[in-house]
């Protein structure tokens, strides 16, 4: 029996498919406008950021509705309490992009000391794992969660790598304390863009297996491995 | 759900006594077309009582008296010269309990448009075969019409006194509670099918159930003491109600 609940789950979850797809964007105009110094980009990124603040109102809502007519249970209510988490995680990341894009012209004139660094290695990997979260999401493919879960420890030794360099740099040469600051920041950034990618991840597989495996750094999923 | 939807049935100051005891106060509601209503409320607010207020099954209690408006189709249903039988034609009723004529399943769905004067086999055999579709029962009972309303189970039974209600070409529904003895699965179809029938036809429920309100009704109408609280959107009710009363209802304070 197809229920009119039905139809109005697959609304909700195109809606977060489309808020993925708005912060994916984002998140890449921010870091290519960051690591070639385009400005303007940065500006489309920063003005970019009122239609996922408009998309995360209209998810939450949509929630709000479904859990309030249809009193959920099982798969259903892990369904809803996995897009309000993601959704959250989602306008974060969003609000990540747009300090992303805010720093561009204060890095500009230090491009190739950025490119020294390996902060567009980190942003490489963060955006596979927000690609890979969403993917698995879409697809309900936890597999591919797992994957990004694995991931997240790279992108915290690259932060650590960052952060040594950083403090390195700065007390060698003094002219580089604000660039370095702003360095610092970002792969601070970046270091949490991962985290919201694994949490969505986290999400798909609590939605598809009804397992909890955040807080559990040694626990991954049983019958799952990554590909 | 639009906010500019057709009016298809209007109370204005509506009044209902049982003798000295006033059990409606002054309602007034513009319910609209091809939506469902909900009318909710604690055992004894009235909502019975206002739902059989829309197509004068009141009239049949001795002692009742009715005072203020109900139009449908801006009609006034309780002038002097309103053909009630017509009326109930328009607003069809099912009740709580399943009551089948026992008679075939076929003969059940027949029975109205018979007394109606179509004798034609042909266009009875459509008028069954579209009502029992539309009630989402046909390919249930399709080969068996012959069998006795009887044999089918409670929700069947439910199913088949929505088509024979749809049979004589409604245009309102009224379900007084239509799902309360019924299980959650045969009470899921039902609610699925009153879903579905809201395209063609305005249908009001009342239910005791508050969360059958907010899965099947646009609109739900709160019922204390035979006065209306609250009307509006069922989305809005169920998640910003204006009127306290109406939140302590249905989040289970009081009632």
């Amino acid at each position: 029996m197809q229920r009119h609940f039905d139809r109005d789950l697959d609304s909700l979850k195109e809606n977060l498919a489309r808020m993925g797809s708005l912060v994916d964007d984002q998140l890449d105009a921010s870091c290519r406008s960051l690591f070639s110094g385009n400005i303007d980009l940065a500006t489309v990124v920063i003005d970019g950021d009122a239609a996922i603040n408009e998309m995360d109102n209209r998810i939450e809502k949509q929630c709000q509705s479904l859990l309030a007519l249809n009193q959920p249970v099982a798969v259903d209510l892990r369904l809803l309490m996995a897009i309000l988490k993601i959704n959250r995680d989602l306008e974060r990341m969003g609000d990540i992009a747009v300090n992303i894009a805010e720093r561009t012209a204060a890095l500009a004139p230090h491009r190739e000391f950025v490119r020294s660094t390996r902060l567009e290695e980190m942003a490489s990997i963060a955006l596979i794992m927000v690609r890979e979260a969403l993917d698995a999401f879409i697809n309900t493919y936890p597999p591919l969660a797992t994957r990004v879960l694995e991931s997240d420890d790279i992108v915290d030794t690259l932060n650590r790598n960052v952060f040594y360099r950083m403090v390195r740099a700065m007390q060698n040469d003094h002219r580089l304390i604000e660039a370095c600051s702003h360095i610092l920041i970002l792969s601070r950034h970046l270091e949490r863009l991962a985290d919201h990618a694994t949490n969505i991840a986290e999400d798909v597989i609590f939605l598809v297996e009804a397992k909890v495996v955040k807080h559990q750094t040694s626990i991954r999923p049983t019958g799952v491995t990554g590909e | 759900m639009t906010t500019d939807a057709i009016t298809k049935i209007e109370t204005d100051g509506l009044n209902l006594f049982y003798g000295e005891k006033k059990a409606l106060d002054a309602i007034s509601i513009a319910m609209p077309e091809h939506q469902v209503t909900a009318l909710i409320g604690p055992s004894g607010c009235g909502k019975s009582t206002f739902l059989r207020s829309l197509n004068r099954m009141n009239d049949l209690i001795a002692g009742v008296r009715i005072d203020g408006n109900v139009f449908i189709d801006g009609t006034n249903i309780y002038l002097k010269n309103v053909d009630v039988v017509e009326l109930r034609k328009h607003v069809g009723m099912i009740f709580q309990k399943s009551n089948p004529f026992p008679k075939s399943i076929y003969e059940n769905v027949a029975y109205g448009p018979r007394i109606n004067g179509e004798s034609n086999k042909k266009a009875l055999d459509d008028l069954v075969e579209t009502s029992l579709q539309r009630a989402a029962l046909w390919d249930e009972v399709k080969d068996d019409l012959k069998k006795s309303a009887l044999a089918l189970s409670g929700g069947q039974q439910q199913r088949l006194c929505i088509a024979r209600a749809l049979a004589v070409n409604p245009d309102i529904l009224l379900m007084d509670e239509p799902a309360s003895a019924l299980d959650p699965i045969a009470t899921a179809k039902i609610e699925e099918l009153i879903y579905e029938l809201k395209v063609n036809y305005t249908i009001v429920i009342v239910t005791h159930n508050m969360q059958q309100a907010a899965r099947v009704s646009d609109y739900t109408a709160f019922f204390y003491l035979g006065q209306l609280i609250e009307f509006g959107e069922t989305k809005k009710m169920f998640t910003t109600p204006e009127v306290k009363q109406t939140e302590d209802y249905i989040t289970g304070r009081f009632g």
